[in-house]
């Protein structure tokens, strides 16, 4: 994936937030589930279409005082598991 | 057992009416059976509710859904707020065209047809003359239409000598990857028709053996959470762990049988917030009045009913002596209430100590 890719979650998956911090990502087209972890949820709710991958890691480096040791990593894993799910689209970055 | 933060599912009782008239219907005689229904403005309405909530699928239930005229819009207002729907039906007034219209919505989980013969004999003796032929066409009509189709089978007295039929008739004629069992039970209209419905302890026993053998026949295509399936199979590992003296299975010798409350919610076709379609007496509020959110997670009623899981079956004297304890659940807390009018009490019908005293055989000691 290229670092100016911008993805952006599909309107169609909807995110069930649970106690606990654990959380589920729900396609309302197929009803497939798909559970996520905190860090997940946190790149989730910016995959708004306006950040690129390494933009999404630097906010969550700057916004989580337990960001993992490899956040770039763990970012790009779960935004391609998204892809691969159809549960997120990209486009690339025109600005 | 973790409680949810919202329902993840909503038994909704779209309507309290029926074409039909059950000899065990659980839903008429109880307090499920409402004067009227709500408008359909009123569930529209609760339906953006539960779009706020992120709740994942509505279950429409009833009486019978097919029945109301205005389903269409129902469904398309789930659709509308992101809400995926399945609804339970009898079969019989299922036409072409909302076959159509649910294919074409594309946010049908299934449909589920209560067929209970594999001939109309033992279908139509409970649910009325006709209705065997009406409901298979249902069936075969939303399995036209490419939609998810489930059938429930409820075991009584009537069809307990029909199973393997059954099984030949869904499976391998109709083609269904699947179907469910249950069995009648002392609820609703069973509660007036009991002697000729339930099923006697050798019947169980027998209905039973034929499951367990039939279920090893189609590799697992057919299921159960309640009836003699369920029973037979949860009795078995009872048996086995009492006989291997093993210290306690997990998760049991507690009022434990019942997760539903964690992560399901119903309505009753008044409006009425229920813990669920099968204790339609315990009212937690009514919808577009009361909030969602509080009565899941405030609810008194609701807090009691999660809270059985913490209490041991050694403090029932219905157990007393028992030696099943550290392998038992207590079994299904609607059963409780119906029989006893005791929600947090372990289900008479449901326990095994009883099933053998009353001369039940569990299936490999036949
Ligand atoms: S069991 Fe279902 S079909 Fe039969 S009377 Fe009750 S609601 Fe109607
Ligand atoms: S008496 Fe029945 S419900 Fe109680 S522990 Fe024994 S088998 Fe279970």
């Amino acid at each position: 994936m290229k670092d100016d890719v911008v993805p952006i979650a599909k309107p169609s998956i909807l995110l069930r937030e649970e106690f606990d911090d654990w959380a589920v990502l729900f396609s309302t087209d197929s009803g497939e589930a798909y559970g996520i972890n905190p860090v997940s949820v946190f790149i989730w709710k910016r995959l708004d279409g306006e950040r690129t991958i390494d933009g999404l890691v630097e906010e969550l480096i700057a916004n989580c005082d337990d960001a993992p040791d490899d956040a770039g990593g763990q970012v790009l894993t779960f935004v391609n598991e998204l892809l691969a799910k159809g549960f997120a689209g990209y486009e690339v970055d025109g600005r | 057992m973790r409680v949810m933060s919202t329902p993840r599912l909503l038994d909704v009782e779209i309507t309290s009416k029926c074409n039909l008239r059950c000899k065990y219907c659980y839903h008429f005689n109880s307090a499920g059976e409402t004067k009227e229904d709500i408008e359909t403005e009123e569930w529209l309405r609760f339906f953006e509710e539960l779009k706020q909530c992120v709740v994942m699928e509505v279950c429409l239930g009833g009486g019978e859904p097919f029945l109301r005229d205005d389903l269409k819009e129902i469904l398309s207002s789930l659709a509308r707020n992101q809400i995926r729907f399945s609804i339970m039906s009898n079969g019989t007034l299922i036409t072409d065209e909302i076959a159509a219209f649910i294919a074409a919505s594309k946010r049908c989980n299934y449909v589920q047809v209560s067929i209970d013969g594999s001939i109309p004999i033992t279908h139509d003796e409970m649910r009325g003359k006709g209705n065997f032929s009406r409901a298979i066409n249902g069936l075969k009509t939303l399995l036209r239409h490419g939609i998810t189709a489930t059938v429930r089978v409820t075991i009584h007295k009537g069809n307990v000598y029909d199973l393997e039929g059954i099984a030949e008739l869904l499976l391998e004629e109709i083609g269904l990857n699947s179907f469910s069992t249950n069995s009648a039970s002392y609820m609703g209209l069973c509660r007036r028709n009991a002697e000729q419905i339930m099923l006697t302890p050798k019947e169980r026993s027998l209905a039973m053996v034929s499951l367990v053998k039939l279920e090893k026949k189609y590799n697992g295509r057919i299921s159960a959470q309640a009836g003699p399936l369920a029973d037979g199979k949860i009795w078995l590992e009872m048996e086995r762990a009492r006989k291997e003296g093993l210290l306690r299975l997990p998760g049991r010798g507690y009022l434990s049988a019942c997760g539903a409350v964690f992560g399901k919610l119903a309505v009753r076709a008044d409006g009425v917030m229920i813990p669920c379609i099968q204790l339609s007496n315990i009212e937690l509020g009514k919808i577009n009045k009361d909030s969602l959110v509080k009565v899941w997670q405030e609810h008194p009623e609701l807090l009691k009913i999660r809270g059985r899981r913490s209490v041991h079956l050694s403090s029932f004297e219905f157990c007393e002596g028992c030696d099943y304890i550290p392998y038992c659940t207590g079994n299904c807390p609607a059963l409780a209430s119906n029989i006893l009018g005791k929600v947090n009490h372990p289900s008479p019908d449901a326990c095994l100590r009883r099933f053998l005293q009353e001369g039940g055989v569990l299936p490999e000691n036949i």
